[in-house]
């Protein structure tokens, strides 16, 4: 039986992955971060199609600013980014390959054969959900979440101070 | 046992093994950070998946989520300070030509 | 029939829009001067730069034209004029918006040339500026009103409008609403006379009015926002609500096209370094004075 809700996931699933391929199948670096957006933005639509209102819209946004910051970084950082030249930017091909079919199958695998339990049919409305995040993010995880706060902070200090030009020494 | 949650479970595979081949096959580390991104989404997928149709009443997955999110912009961030540094100090941030640390 | 109603209206707005920049800037009233600018360009021949990148010179004008399209659809004209009720729409306007930073990316990247893809990634430097000072004040607006449902953020103002009860909010949502649609002050990236024009220098034709169009629905979709926002939506005396709506988006589009004039351009580094060192200090302080104004006077 074939519902709404398993074809727009199995759609947006599918659209996810084929962006996800066009990554690394582009020589343009430009198109590389936006098919890399455009996979997120459906990964956002899936969730949308699963009810997660809130994750979902927070993920298409989120997204967004993410991949364009990917892809001026990529134009600073590539010798070729308009991919005019098709440079090889590849290595050990075949070993990466088949890591990833590996790990694509077992993950399958596991996901098909094991026996999940019973579905749950009932599932709160998007409103409820969004307060029921708000809560358990400042109740029950809320140090997770302040760890999360704490890391983000660390993290900001930690690139700015790794990236900034340093001082110039006076020379003698 | 529903064919939604598959669905959804196999296409977070598919996302793991595209960002594995991805990180392991690229040498422009910017490249390879965009593998580890997709790697990091199949998780979310996953994550929510599992809240949707195992535990809805459980908010603690979606809170996983968030902080998945969070991991992403975490490794965005630190990422891309050292490619700075990197490209400052050497020129270039292709992982080809980084091997001072091999032993 | 609401969606045709509400798209009708946008597209109603977006000419006035257009009639008021060219009567702000060059002084004519003319009120057929859009038409005729449309048919022009609509009539004209749409030139293709020599290299472009197809995809994104194609999808660029549309998707500026669809994102502020998108955010439109939260937005409440009267109680029952909107098209989609979301339960997060507030935050649905940002996530909307951002993508007018992707197609300016995409028009920018597009075509090939070096001023447009100057424009594009000055573009992305102002959206490091503004995108905070669009989200803070958006969220002490939800703390307010307890609710991510526009709407419901309408009908929190009761009484007393957010414009009055955080002016913090109001002034950074302002500024950063007016960085987001471009327009004068912090127009660095069509900069005409400088850029020539910038992301739309490669645009001719057809597409350049898609562009064209989608920033005059941008800036009407940011006008809207501020006044279900900040200026009470369709709440007010005497008047039916839907006049109450209309008069304040044309207040608000006017006092953004108008407040540009008299201001120099400013350049995104500067507006970089105001934003994070004066305006995302500011917006946590309008933050913590609305977390204590509603939890202590309720």
């Amino acid at each position: 039986m074939m519902t709404a809700q398993m074809f727009f996931i199995a759609f947006f699933g599918l659209a996810a992955v084929w962006f996800g391929i066009v990554v690394f199948r582009t020589f343009s670096m430009v198109r590389s971060a936006l098919a890399l957006l455009f996979s997120q933005t459906a990964l956002g639509a899936m969730f949308l199609s699963m009810q997660a209102e809130f994750l979902g819209v927070l993920q298409i946004m989120m997204m967004a600013t993410e991949m364009s910051i990917m892809a001026i970084f990529m134009v600073m950082f590539m010798m070729d980014p308009g991919g005019l030249g098709e440079m090889e930017m590849t290595h050990q091909k075949r070993l990466s390959l088949v890591t990833g079919f590996v790990s694509f199958v077992a993950a399958v695998m596991i996901a098909v054969f094991v026996d999940w339990g019973p579905m749950a049919n009932t599932f709160p409305d998007a409103a409820q959900q969004t307060v029921d995040l708000g809560l358990e993010l400042l109740g029950r995880s809320m140090l997770i979440f302040e760890m999360a706060g704490i890391t983000i902070l660390t993290a900001m200090i930690a690139a700015t101070a790794v990236a900034i030009q340093p001082a110039k020494k006076v020379s003698q | 046992m529903g064919p939604e949650l598959v669905i959804a479970l196999i296409a977070g595979a598919a996302l793991f093994g595209v960002g594995i081949y991805g990180a392991l096959s690229q040498t422009n580390l910017v490249m390879i950070m965009m593998g580890v991104e997709l790697v990091l989404a199949g998780a979310m997928v996953n994550m929510l998946a599992f809240w949707r149709y195992l535990h809805p009443d459980n908010p603690a997955g979606q809170m996983f989520v968030l902080i998945i999110m969070t991991v992403m912009a975490i490794e965005m961030s630190v990422g891309f300070g050292v490619a700075i540094a990197r490209f400052r100090a050497k020129g270039s941030v292709e992982m080809e030509e980084a091997a001072e640390l091999k032993g | 029939m609401t969606t045709l109603l509400v798209l009708l209206l946008l597209i109603a707005g977006a000419y006035f829009v257009a009639v008021l920049e060219a009567w702000i800037s060059n002084g004519r009233f003319r009120l057929a001067a859009p038409l005729y600018a449309t048919i022009a360009l609509l009539g004209r021949e749409s030139i293709v730069p020599r290299k472009p990148d197809r995809i994104f010179f194609e999808v660029g004008p549309v998707l500026l034209l669809l994102s502020a399209l998108l955010a439109a659809t939260v937005i409440p004209l009267t109680p029952d004029l909107i098209i989609t009720e979301l339960a997060t729409g507030a935050l649905f306007i940002n996530a909307a918006l951002v993508y007018v930073l992707v197609a300016l990316l995409m028009a920018g990247w597009g075509p090939d040339g070096a001023y447009a893809m100057i424009g594009g990634w000055r573009f992305l430097g102002q959206l490091i500026a503004y995108a905070m000072l669009i989200v803070m004040p958006i969220t002490a607006v939800a703390m307010r009103a307890e609710s991510l449902l526009s709407t419901q953020i309408v009908v929190s103002q009761l009484g007393l409008w957010n414009i009055i009860y955080q002016p913090l909010g109001f002034v950074l949502f302002f500024v950063a609403s007016m960085a987001l649609a471009f327009l004068p002050p912090f127009d660095m990236m069509i900069a005409k006379g400088e850029l020539a024009g910038g992301v739309e220098a490669e645009y001719t034709g057809a597409r350049l009015a898609v562009f064209r169009l989608g920033r005059l629905v941008l800036i009407i979709t940011l006008a809207s926002a501020t006044a279900i926002f900040y200026l009470g939506g369709w709440q007010g005396p005497w008047l039916p609500p839907w006049a109450w709506s209309a008069i304040k988006i044309l207040v608000v589009t006017a006092t953004m096209l108008l407040a540009g004039r008299y201001m120099p351009r400013i350049r995104e580094a500067h507006l970089l370094s105001w934003c994070w060192m004066l305006g995302i200090p500011l917006a946590l302080i309008n933050i913590l004075i609305v977390g204590i104004l509603v939890l202590e006077f309720p």
